[in-house]
């Protein structure tokens, strides 16, 4: 099967199993409380509606409810194009301009989609092949096996479900928690790497002077070593040394005769 | 030597610096001698008049044996003894000669140093002077082109001006201080600066201003790509909506907390006055918009 039959029939499975979407139903109810998107929603919920009637009419065999069907698309269409300014006006008063100018752009979409709805008296105008591939899938017929025994009932949340959904909640809350804690000690860690980083380029020049100064020191004193070593083996040379023994050993000859003509 | 009267030890001092008919010349090396001594001793007995004035000539008689950079230490323990006496133009004095001093020795970072000294120690009691000092350390080293010192200094003005409740003079030396930190690379400290001077205004509860600031400063790459312009954009929103919860709320957050001191208790006070007249101002310039685009 094509790729375009995989996206639809994925599209009616979901929309099927629209009611294990906790997320969405609770979009739908905070939606609620405001004009616009309650306004927004019924519009949305008409269109289904009445896509879901073409399928029908599709499916029909007798050609006079099938015409029957069409009358009451093509009623509901009008219907719903007068909605259209009503629903723009409500767009205008907008909460902020960012979601003002996203509800206008819905509100310009919906008479396109409104005229798409096939009625069966423009069959020919359709645009390409899509609209017409959508009822195709269905005449196909996406059949569910257990279709009858889907009703309220079964989608209702039981007891351990909604337990667990709570504590999915709960540790999601407190997981959330944890990491804003992580962030503003990541915040801190940050700052005092950034000071850091500048306290140390602040260093950089002055340790290169140091580095300077301390080489300029250690030439003048390897210098100053070199004369100093060349100053004192010039004092202490072997001739110098050995003209000090000498002198030594007379010194020392002539003391000895002086005392031996001493003692005598 | 060193038990000897240090009174004693200055009359001698004198007496070989003085010209007479019996000395032609003054023996300035000997007489400087005694004189720091003298200083010493004076210090340690605590008399603190008079081991100023010995600094002093001590500091006279290095000069005159032109070694302008023991004259300059001599100074500067002179001055703070002055700051000790609480003699606050004296202090400066002696600080400014010293700074010369270490200028003659072609040591500008030394010369900032003293003048920072100066202007901390009479921040209080002079803060206009305080001011002029702090401003003229930062220029000598700017000239010798090591802004990042300069850092500290701007900060100290910056905070001095807060006190005096000169708040634009206080963001203009913010905005120095972004420019010093622009030339040295340090991005953090010029983001936050910034950031610092839109707290500021907002402070002094100029929103127009604060605006202008935000987005003369959001030319520069630095501050646009950085936590604090994101921070700044948010504090600036909650003012326009003039929701004073948002802006409690923003103001505390750890941004903040990374500034100077000064700054974050202006912060903390935030917002000051009607935050309601900001949100009348601004839905009107919304409203007007919208009547423009229904004349097209």
């Amino acid at each position: 099967m094509s790729v375009i039959d995989i996206l639809t029939r994925v599209d009616v499975i979901c929309k099927r199993y629209d009611k294990y979407d906790v997320e969405k139903q609770r979009d739908q109810n905070v939606s609620g409380g405001d004009a616009f998107a309650r306004a927004y929603a019924a519009v949305e919920a008409d269109i289904e509606s009445a896509l879901e009637k073409v399928e029908l009419a599709s499916k029909e065999k007798s050609k006079a409810s099938a015409v029957a069907v069409n009358a009451e698309i093509r009623r509901t269409k009008a219907r719903l194009l007068e909605e259209v300014p009503t629903l723009q006006r409500l767009a205008v008063k907008g909460i902020s301009t960012e979601e003002m100018a996203a509800r206008n752009d819905l509100v310009l979409a919906l008479p396109d989609r409104i005229q798409a709805i096939p009625d069966g008296t423009a069959a020919t105008k359709q645009t390409g092949g899509w609209m017409s591939s959508a009822p195709s899938a269905s005449r196909t017929a996406i059949k569910f096996d257990s279709d009858e025994r889907f009703d309220n009932e079964y989608f209702q949340e039981s007891e351990q479900s909604s337990q667990f959904r709570q504590e999915y909640e709960m540790r999601k809350m407190k997981q959330d928690q944890g990491l804003d804690m992580i962030s503003e000690g990541l915040d801190t860690l940050k700052n005092m790497a950034h000071d850091m980083n500048e306290e140390l380029d602040r260093q950089v020049p002055l340790m290169d002077e140091i580095d300077t100064k301390v080489d300029k020191a250690a030439a003048d004193l390897k210098n100053t070593n070199v004369r100093l070593k060349d100053t004192v083996t010039q004092l202490r040379s072997s001739r110098n040394f050995c003209i000090d023994i000498i002198l030594l050993c007379i010194v020392l000859g002539i003391a000895a005769y002086l005392y031996n003509v001493l003692k005598k | 030597m060193s038990g000897s009267d240090p009174g004693k030890l200055i009359s001698k001092a004198d007496n070989l610096t003085t010209l007479s008919l019996t000395r032609w010349s003054a023996d300035w090396e000997s007489a400087t001698r005694l004189y720091e001594q003298a200083a010493n001793g004076f210090r340690v007995s605590k008399d603190y008049e008079k081991a100023k004035l010995a600094f002093e000539k001590a500091s006279k008689g290095r000069e005159m044996l032109s070694s302008p950079w023991d004259a300059a230490k001599s100074m500067e323990s002179a001055a703070a003894l002055a700051k000790e006496l609480r003699n606050w133009t004296e202090v400066i004095d002696f600080y400014r000669k010293a700074s010369e001093l270490y200028m003659q020795c072609d040591r500008p970072q030394f010369a900032s140093d003293s003048l920072a000294k100066a202007a901390r120690a009479v921040e209080d009691a002079l803060p206009s002077d305080a001011i002029k000092l702090y401003s003229d350390a930062c220029v000598l080293l700017e000239d010798d082109r090591k802004e990042q010192m300069a850092l500290d200094l701007y900060h100290a003005v910056t905070n001095i001006y807060v006190k005096l409740e000169k708040y634009t003079d206080a963001v203009a030396f913010l905005l120095k201080l972004g420019l010093a930190a622009d030339k040295c690379n340090a991005t953090n400290s010029q983001c936050k600066a910034y950031l610092s001077a839109v707290i500021v205004y907002l402070y002094a509860h100029d929103l127009k201003q604060a605006e202008k600031c935000y987005n003369d400063c959001s030319q520069i790459d630095a501050f646009l790509r950085s936590d604090q312009n994101r921070f700044a954009g948010k504090l600036l929103s909650a003012y326009k909506e003039g929701d004073v919860e948002e802006i409690k709320r923003v103001a505390q957050s750890r941004s903040i907390t990374n500034l100077d001191s000064v700054i974050i208790k202006l912060a903390r006070k935030l917002p000051t006055g009607d935050v309601a007249a900001f949100k009348t101002n601004a839905a009107i310039g919304e409203e007007e918009a919208l009547d423009e685009n229904d004349l097209k």
